[in-house]
């Protein structure tokens, strides 16, 4: 059976930046590898039987995570058409939306902290729908810039009101 | 004929408000207009709390004399006397500081005492105006104006208070205006469409809120009787007490919804579709044409055996807080009014004749029974839904006011090689969704979604709003 998720005939999903994945790696490493460290280097200081018990739980813990950020990672997408932008996401709960450009009310472009860090970007687009779920995570600045006139562009010469 | 003078039980209006002669000061007046609030505003404004000031003081008088000087010393009243002064004085600046000026097709209102603030609304973009008279200001003939644009509940903007006169006089104005039929206009002509009988309503009230709270009321006497059998007095008195708090849960719930909904009409006019209800605080919702987004006729497991159903309907901008009393288009009324309702409203949409599909029956394993009940399908111009095994609801979009689709697949359904369609549309009752495909069905069923979006759009191009030909109305 055909992927349901598949980009559209004859087009290629347009992937987003591989410094996504190494964000989300070093958080994981900061937020998750290092307290894990410290409660296996107390608990090994007190018995040697639990440290590696432990020792064996994180280090599946950060092995699991370094690959789910991976298949997560190669899950983004988006492909612009004629009418409407594609976007898809997600490697456990796959969702591809598709969202007209006469629809777009608003296009976000954000940035956190640790995103700008990393030179990372993401533009969201808002439609009169709250439920609408079309967001891309992780594009350069000059990608995310140029998608953003694009897509304001489009949406002007679409405009459709509600 | 101000509506103030009427009895607060009158649950229906005349059957035909006519062109009346433009009284008060907005409906002949001159284009642009500037108004003020009404000045019995801070009594209204403060109602609920001023209500309860008043009835604390007489409550501690009664107390004290009753008890011979007992009761709360005089510091209570004055921090009873502070509250309203403020409440006052701060309605009092509302009143002082705000204005609004109506020009062309676009409503502005100044306000603001030390930070001034303009909002600007443009007419034509509005979705719904509505006049409400919560009790406090009815006890005063006051009426507020809510003017609700697309977006948040916050993007709404609430003229209060006003007297009702010019409340609905003003109605009327910003309607001719936001539909472009003209400027000054009076209350247009409307029609019944139906009115809910107040037997029926109590009665589908009670069915579809009492009936499986019973449940609830049992915890009570079955705690109370283990607690006496045992010889345990605590046990038995928290039954007691429990009984009693969910008695007075369900029924404020069970007042709540028959106060809100009591005497619904739902009339036609040429500047929209018309919603009055209410007993205590009534509501006049005015949804201008072609601006219902999705309709859903749900019917509650109870309700079966007499063939009632509820309609509710997606606004944008009617999300929020409030939303369950504001969505509302028919609280209880036979199927086949129902759906010619809804036909009539989307423009011909017929629901009989939409062919629908069944999920797999793989889908079981996600869905164990109910996957027979989640039927989906679309003709040229709407897509409808279906889910519910026991409570029924049966989802309306004509595909031209879908905002958004979705195709979603989560761990189980990706194992059994299933995918759900959603269908996004503004926030509201209406979720529409064809649950549990197959996966390559979901996928080329959301592709000829586009594509009918596409072409529903091309043709929506030229007319604005549907208009529709013939309104169904209820029997009886």
């Amino acid at each position: 059976m055909d992927d349901p998720f598949a980009p559209p005939t004859g087009q290629a999903w347009i992937r987003v930046s591989p410094k996504l994945a190494r964000m989300r790696r070093w958080m994981l490493v900061i937020l998750a590898g290092v307290p894990m460290a410290a409660v296996v280097a107390i608990l090994a200081t007190a018995s040697a039987v639990a440290g590696l018990v432990s020792g064996a739980v994180a280090v599946a813990v950060l092995v699991w995570g370094w690959f789910s950020i991976g298949r997560n990672f190669r899950s983004w997408g988006y492909v612009e058409r004629a009418d409407d932008l594609l976007v898809t996401h997600g490697a456990f709960y796959r969702s591809l939306t598709v969202v007209p450009y006469g629809r777009m009310q608003l296009v976000d472009v954000s940035a956190g902290p640790i995103e700008r860090t990393f030179g990372l970007v993401n533009v969201k687009l808002h439609t009169a729908a709250a439920t609408t779920d079309a967001k891309v995570c992780g594009l350069t600045p000059h990608d995310a810039g140029a998608l953003r006139d694009r897509l304001t562009a489009l949406g002007e010469a679409h405009a459709a009101g509600l | 004929m101000p509506p103030a003078s009427e009895p607060p039980a009158a649950p229906v209006p005349p059957v035909v408000t006519g062109p009346e002669p433009a009284t008060g000061a907005v409906g002949g007046g001159p284009p642009d207009e500037t108004f003020k609030l009404h000045r019995l505003t801070p009594l209204a404004l403060g109602g609920r709390v001023l209500g309860l000031v008043v009835a604390f003081t007489l409550f501690g008088l009664l107390e004290q004399a009753s008890s011979g000087g007992g009761g709360p010393s005089w510091p209570t009243y004055a921090v009873y006397g502070v509250v309203a002064v403020v409440l006052v004085i701060r309605g009092v600046i509302t009143v002082a500081c705000t204005s609004y000026h109506l020009s062309g097709g676009e409503l502005r209102i100044d306000s603001g005492l030390l930070q001034k603030q303009s909002k600007r609304i443009r007419l034509d973009r509005v979705q719904s105006i509505d006049v409400l008279e919560p009790f406090a200001a009815r006890v005063f003939g006051l009426g507020e104006v809510k003017v609700t644009t697309a977006g948040s509940e916050r993007a709404a903007v609430r003229l209060r208070y006003l007297s009702l006169p010019v409340a609905q006089a003003l109605r009327a104005d910003m309607l001719g205006r936001s539909t472009g039929v003209g400027i000054g206009l009076a209350e247009a002509p409307e029609r019944i469409l139906i009115a809910v009988p107040h037997g029926r309503l109590v009665g589908s009230v009670l069915l579809q809120m009492v009936s499986w709270r019973l449940v609830f009321l049992l915890f009570g006497p079955v705690l109370a009787t283990a607690g006496q059998r045992r010889g345990h007095g605590v046990t038995a008195g928290i039954g007691v007490v429990v009984f009693v708090w969910f008695a007075i849960l369900i029924a404020h719930a069970v007042w709540q919804r028959i106060s809100g909904l009591w005497g619904f009409t739902v009339s036609d006019s040429p500047d929209g579709l018309r919603v009055t209800h209410g007993l205590l605080s009534t509501s006049r919702q005015t949804v201008p044409p072609g601006r219902v987004q999705a309709i859903l006729i749900h019917q509650p497991f109870f309700w079966r055996p007499f063939g009632w159903v509820q309609v509710r309907m997606n606004v944008a901008g009617y999300g929020g807080v409030d939303s369950g009393k504001r969505s509302m288009l028919v609280p209880v009324s036979d199927r086949a009014f129902a759906e010619a309702l809804v036909g009539w409203l989307l423009g011909g949409v017929d629901l009989g004749r939409i062919p629908l599909t069944r999920p797999p029956r793989r889908a079981s394993v996600r869905a164990p029974l109910w996957w027979r009940a989640q039927l989906a399908g679309a003709d040229e111009r709407f897509f409808v839904a279906h889910h519910g095994l026991l409570s029924r609801t049966t989802d309306v979009v004509p595909h031209q006011r879908t905002q958004s689709l979705r195709l979603r697949s989560g761990p189980v359904q990706r194992m059994l090689g299933l995918a759900s369609v959603h269908l996004d549309s503004t926030r509201g009752p209406v979720r529409t969704r064809a649950a549990n495909r197959d996966a390559g069905d979901a996928r080329t069923m959301l592709d000829i979604e586009v594509e009918r979006w596409r072409s529903a759009r091309r043709l929506d191009a030229g007319t604005p709003a549907p208009a529709p030909s013939a309104a169904p109305v209820a029997g009886g």
